[in-house]
């Protein structure tokens, strides 16, 4: 599965309603969540449909990070996303 | 451009009741202790680092002296040395006009090498060895009899002298507050204390001069000490009016409480830990109150302990990984290390074999730090504050602390109030001065420095990193395993 090939974003994703705060609510499910910062960053990116050598970069411009770190981190991550049927 | 402090892209589950993340309450940030920067101490002697602030220990025994002496004439108080033995710490006390109590002959070598003298050592503890009781009785120690097997052993030495020789009772009672201590000295509610002392009065040279009484420690219950103070008054005066003699001393032991916090204790500190006034009311209230019309008020040794040195203490650690955790409790580290119920799936969950995995979002932090518990002996009782000591990078949640040793027991903290962390960020542990250096133990790692911060600020090392040759030095290599391929009839 590769949930980032298209530019569009997974539906579940679109659906989701996000805060500035890192705040997630998951209209599917009911569910909310918190997200860190970088995660919200992450997010925000998958709902505008960026790659993931796009969020490592996003990452790695504003948070003090080497980009193999991010890259592990932002995997971890996107594999969570997947856990959640988000992605 | 600054970029800004890093965390990991992170998503969690918000739920309600007990997974909210609030309820453990803010850590406040430590970056300096007693004024010193943490990461120029780290800088300077490395993490782990133990530091002792020498004004916090000065101020605790003066303030305990103010609220003994401000209300009875005779107090003296005696550092409990097992407390922390460090020898600068020892010294601290005695400058401040404490003499020593100790509970074994290492001990005893070690106040005298602190230039206590035998009259300024009051001897404790189940077993005094032949060599050191012997010198403690040369040196005019004040010994405290445990024991009839020590009772016999000082009767004998004392009728070799030819000379009397006074001696302290050690006693347990019940106050109705907590365990009783029996393991040490005689029961008094029974009579076995009275009958003792009637038959040292009869048979020995042994002149009963004081009794003893250390209830427990960490008493929040400032009411255990009345209990116990009148219980060695109705002894001291059945005592004498045996005639056995005056006595002359009371000693109450130790047990005040720090501003620690038990594990499962639901007071935070500042709100549980009885005030030295509050202790020095209900010891010194009640001798004042029950001690005979008439009669000299008996002299009082108190060897209080964690209360003198535990806050003082702080270790500084520092993250060496971040790893995400279930919350389920059934699958904490403590499952398999026995509190709490166990199942067989439990046991295996904690050790890694089947687990399920756990739902995404219900995760917690977790970090393993570079100091593990057997530097935090106390841990397994009391939980320590873990500050953060550098700027967070998020809001505080429940993280598990684990120290760095290769077993599954060594968690720190289950469940502390920590932001993100990343490897390389320091953490200052708290309080930790009482017990936990005495009580440590060399086990995979090299055990950390020691330094105390004077009041101006000056760093001192008082106990360098261990090296190889700490551990390795009193072993010897049997001849035929020096060399590396067999070569006897082995
Ligand atoms: C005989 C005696 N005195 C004093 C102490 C010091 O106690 P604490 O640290 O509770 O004040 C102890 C500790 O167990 C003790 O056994």
């Amino acid at each position: 599965m590769n949930p980032l090939s298209s530019s569009e974003p997974p539906s579940r994703l679109a659906d989701l309603m996000l805060n500035d705060r890192g705040f997630a609510f998951d209209p599917n499910t009911g569910e909310s969540y918190q997200l860190s910062t970088t995660g919200l960053a992450c997010l925000r990116g998958l709902q505008q449909g960026a790659s993931v050598d796009e969020l490592v970069d996003r990452i790695t411009e504003r948070w003090e990070v080497d980009p193999i770190a991010a890259r592990c981190d932002v995997d971890a991550f996107l594999w969570d996303l997947q856990q959640l049927s988000w992605l | 451009m600054n970029k800004e402090p890093y965390t990991p892209p992170s998503i969690r589950r918000v739920s309600q009741g007990s997974a909210n993340p609030q309820r453990l309450g803010r850590v406040p940030v430590m970056d300096s202790i007693d004024g010193v920067p943490v990461a120029d101490l780290i800088r300077q002697h490395g993490s782990p680092l133990f530091v002792f602030s020498e004004s916090n220990l000065r101020d605790k025994i003066r303030e305990a002296r103010e609220a003994f002496e401000s209300v009875y004439p005779e107090v003296q108080f005696a550092w409990s040395y097992k407390t922390n033995y460090l020898n600068a710490i020892c010294r601290l006390f005695h400058q401040e006009g404490s003499i020593a109590e100790v509970v074994s002959g290492f001990e005893y070598e070690k106040a005298r090498s602190n230039g206590m003298p035998g009259d300024k050592i009051i001897f404790n503890g189940p077993w005094k060895d032949p060599k050191s009781l012997r010198r403690a009785v040369e040196e005019g120690a004040m010994i405290q009899i445990d024991n009839r097997d020590e009772m016999l052993a000082l009767a004998r030495i004392a009728d070799e002298r030819k000379a009397d020789l006074p001696v302290g009772v050690r006693i347990h009672v019940d106050t109705g507050t907590h365990a009783v201590w029996s393991k040490f000295g005689f029961s008094v509610e029974d009579g076995e204390a009275l009958r003792v002392i009637r038959w040292m009065r009869d048979h020995t040279r042994l002149k009963v001069r004081g009794i003893h009484c250390h209830a427990g420690t960490f008493l929040l219950d400032a009411n255990a000490y009345v209990i116990a103070t009148e219980k060695v008054i109705e002894l001291a005066v059945s005592s004498e009016e045996s005639g056995a003699g005056v006595i002359e001393y009371l000693n109450l032991g130790g047990g005040f409480a720090s501003r620690a916090r038990l594990h499962g204790q639901y007071l935070p500190p500042e709100q549980a830990t009885p005030s030295f006034d509050a202790y020095a009311e209900a010891i010194c209230g009640t001798i004042k109150r029950r001690w005979p019309s008439g009669h000299k008020l008996p002299k009082l040794f108190l060897e209080t302990g964690r209360a003198m040195v535990d806050e003082a203490g702080y270790l500084i650690s520092s993250v060496v990984a971040v790893k995400q955790r279930s919350m389920d409790p059934a699958a904490s580290s403590l499952a398999a290390y026995g509190k709490g119920a166990v199942t067989p799936g439990n046991v295996l969950g904690a050790y890694g074999k089947g687990a399920v995995p756990a739902a995404v979002g219900t995760q917690r932090n977790a970090v393993v730090l570079d100091a593990g518990i057997n530097i935090l002996y106390t841990s397994a009782w009391y939980q320590p504050t873990i500050h953060p000591a550098s700027t967070p990078a998020s809001a505080a949640q429940p993280t598990t602390v684990y120290g760095c040793l290769c077993m599954n027991i060594d968690v720190i903290r289950e469940e502390a109030s920590l932001p993100d962390l990343k490897a390389g960020d320091p953490v200052v542990l708290h309080p930790v001065g009482a017990y936990n250096l005495t009580q440590s133990m060399q086990f995979i790692t090299y055990r950390p420095a020691v330094v105390m911060i004077d009041p101006d600020c000056g760093v001192h090392l008082i106990r360098r990193r261990e090296v190889l040759e700490d551990v390795q030095g009193p072993e010897e290599i049997p001849d035929h395993l020096m060399e590396k391929i067999l070569s006897t009839k082995f």
